[in-house]
């Protein structure tokens, strides 16, 4: 056990030290979230005034937390595409080869997305505490929504880590990014789930990142909802994803 | 440690798709010795190391290093070994210094170990100017030396080093021969060194294995190796052209000569190289005077020629079965990446 954590602190070392020396790496990790962000909070503001838009901390504070779990899951995606450049590079041999305990090379990348993550969210959070989002959550329900963004960073990670290391290559990248895409927007980021009608309503309702949505808005609004039914979705994806970037080691193990 | 520190038992290796990169190999090598894998681009050499290293798979047979079954210990052999591979990839945006923490991170050495063997190994590959350059900015040589380096990190006691003087100038090559030698002579250490180089076998191997074709065709110490091709040549220039006859004749007691170039002459000598004092007096008794003499031993791309009826050099252009993998890196270094 002790190598498995030499070899995830070395990797996710690796991982924080690229990203923050290396400006390529950071700045698209930090624009797309504070893009989001100024362009729905600002752009789509009117929607606040919509009848049965009923979100009482406004919609700075409701877009917000799209953007923050936003940043988390593409904080994992960014992490996929390290991964395949490593394997592009040859590094990821090296890794292979130098690791004791291979399985720490994925919860290594893993560390590193969530650091990545920290950096993006909390540069979301002071520009949305800026731009006056209100915030009526109490210390525990702050806890409470940032455990779903470090989950759901975690899910997407190795969702990421599993696609590169089965491809073993940067054409990955699409392949890494469109499933997690899909999953977010098909879920209410707009406007709240009651307000989506037709398709998207039946797929957003039994979308699992729409309960994680909810979740977190109920917790920043101070009025929990389905928290419990968010943290076992996010759990439950951890467990299946942890499965498949550990096959997708394997397979990279095998081709060597 | 006890018993061969490598042990290899009917390994083969089959690509799909492919033909049998390794077909079939058995070998043994003993702590504290220089095994040289020679053999030619394709021969199966790199696919051998992979094996070894852990980083392949075997479709089948069995293989230890340090005591430990590649397949079953992977975690233990990568422990105890230390491996420079043909490429080597390094992280552009490190430092040497950061690769060297970096390794020693991954291998579990305490941060107060990390701190002291990364000054001692720049120093010892004579990077301690650069080792806080990115190494992005590192020629081939340097980049090379760093990468020898990593493979020492966690004083490993079996150390694999594939190619590992391809694309080096002489002034390097040499440099890293001295190193290698240094560190299985005084520290002891196993060094298993795959090349194509056959200058490289024989002034580093204790022992030579020679792989064609996936298959181990010779192996010995370089001067047995050889010494089974045959006996040494002397090859005489006269001093005066027109003596050319008369040295032939001198020289026919050990065998027939054969003229070449600006009217040399040159003799087997049936007995080995103490024929050569005999060979002399003969001469000198004759009141023959020669411009030069050179006495030529077998080498070991006369072997290679002997075993596999072809020259060592070119034979990959030959090979009609190389590795897609080892195909790909061929063109790489003939792209010059």
């Amino acid at each position: 056990m002790r190598r498995f954590w030499f070899v995830a602190r070395g990797v996710a070392w690796r991982s924080i030290h690229n990203t923050l020396v290396s400006p390529a790496i950071l700045v698209p990790s930090i624009a797309f979230p504070l893009f989001f962000l100024a362009a729905f909070a600002g752009g789509l503001s009117k929607i606040a005034q919509v009848p049965d838009f009923n979100y009482p901390p406004g919609y700075t504070a409701f877009q917000f937390v799209f953007v923050f779990l936003q940043s988390a899951a593409f904080g994992g995606v960014f992490t996929g595409f390290a991964v395949a450049r490593d394997f592009d590079s040859g590094f990821a041999r090296r890794l292979l080869l130098t690791a004791p305990q291979r399985s720490g090379i994925v919860a290594g990348y893993c560390g590193g997305a969530l650091a990545r993550w920290f950096v993006t969210g909390s540069v979301v959070t002071i520009a949305a505490l800026l731009a006056g989002m209100h915030v009526p959550a109490d210390g525990s329900e702050l806890v409470g929504m940032l455990a779903l963004g470090i989950l759901a960073n975690t899910v997407s990670a190795l969702w990421a880590c599993g696609v590169a290391m089965f491809l073993r290559t940067e054409q990955a990248g699409a392949l890494i990014q469109m499933p997690v895409f899909v999953v977010i927007f098909l879920a209410p980021i707009y406007v709240p789930l009651s307000l989506l009608t037709g398709w998207i309503h039946s797929v957003a309702s039994v979308n699992p990142a729409t309960f994680v949505l909810e979740a977190a808005r109920g917790l920043l609004a101070n009025s929990p909802v389905d928290v419990l039914l968010a943290f076992a979705l996010l759990g439950g994806g951890i467990a299946v994803m942890a499965f498949w970037a550990r096959r997708g080691l394997a397979s990279a193990e095998r081709a060597g | 440690m006890p018993g061969p520190a490598i042990v290899v038992e009917q390994l083969v290796r089959e690509f799909r798709k492919g033909p049998r990169a390794v077909d079939g190999i058995n070998l043994e090598v003993s702590p504290g010795e220089i095994y040289g894998f020679l053999g030619p681009n394709g021969a199966g050499k790199s696919t051998t190391v992979l094996m070894l290293t852990t980083l392949l798979p075997p479709t089948s047979g069995r293989a230890s290093v340090g005591g430990f079954d590649i397949v079953h210990e992977g975690a233990h052999v990568r422990a105890s070994i230390g491996a420079a591979l043909q490429e080597a990839a390094l992280d552009a945006i490190l430092t040497g210094r950061e690769h060297l923490m970096l390794q020693a991170t991954l291998q579990g050495i305490p941060k107060a170990t990390r701190v002291r063997r990364a000054d001692e190994l720049l120093e010892r590959v004579g990077l301690v100017e650069a080792a806080n350059r990115r190494v992005g900015g590192y020629s081939g040589g340097m980049k090379r030396r760093l990468d020898l380096a990593l493979a020492l990190v966690h004083s490993p006691s079996i150390l694999f080093l594939d190619e590992p003087t391809t694309g080096l100038d002489l002034q390097s090559r040499t440099a890293l021969w001295d190193e290698v030698a240094r560190l299985a002579h005084d520290e002891g250490m196993t060094v298993f060194l795959t090349t194509q180089y056959l200058e490289e076998a024989d002034a580093l191997a204790d022992r030579v294995g020679i792989i064609d074709h996936g298959k181990i065709v010779a192996e010995d110490t370089p001067a047995k190796l050889k010494a089974e091709i045959g006996s040494p040549t002397v090859e005489v220039l006269p001093a005066d052209l027109a003596t050319g006859d008369a040295i032939a004749e001198a020289l026919g007691r050990f065998g027939s000569p054969t003229r070449g170039g600006r009217g040399s002459l040159t003799v087997q000598l049936p007995d080995g190289e103490a024929q050569l004092a005999e060979l002399v007096r003969v001469l000198d008794q004759a009141g023959l005077h020669v411009a030069s003499l050179h006495l030529h031993q077998p080498s070991l791309d006369d072997v290679f020629l002997a075993k596999t009826g072809r020259k060592l050099e070119g034979a990959a252009e030959e090979d009609p079965d190389a590795t897609p993998e080892e195909t790909t890196k061929r063109s790489r270094r003939r792209r010059g990446r």
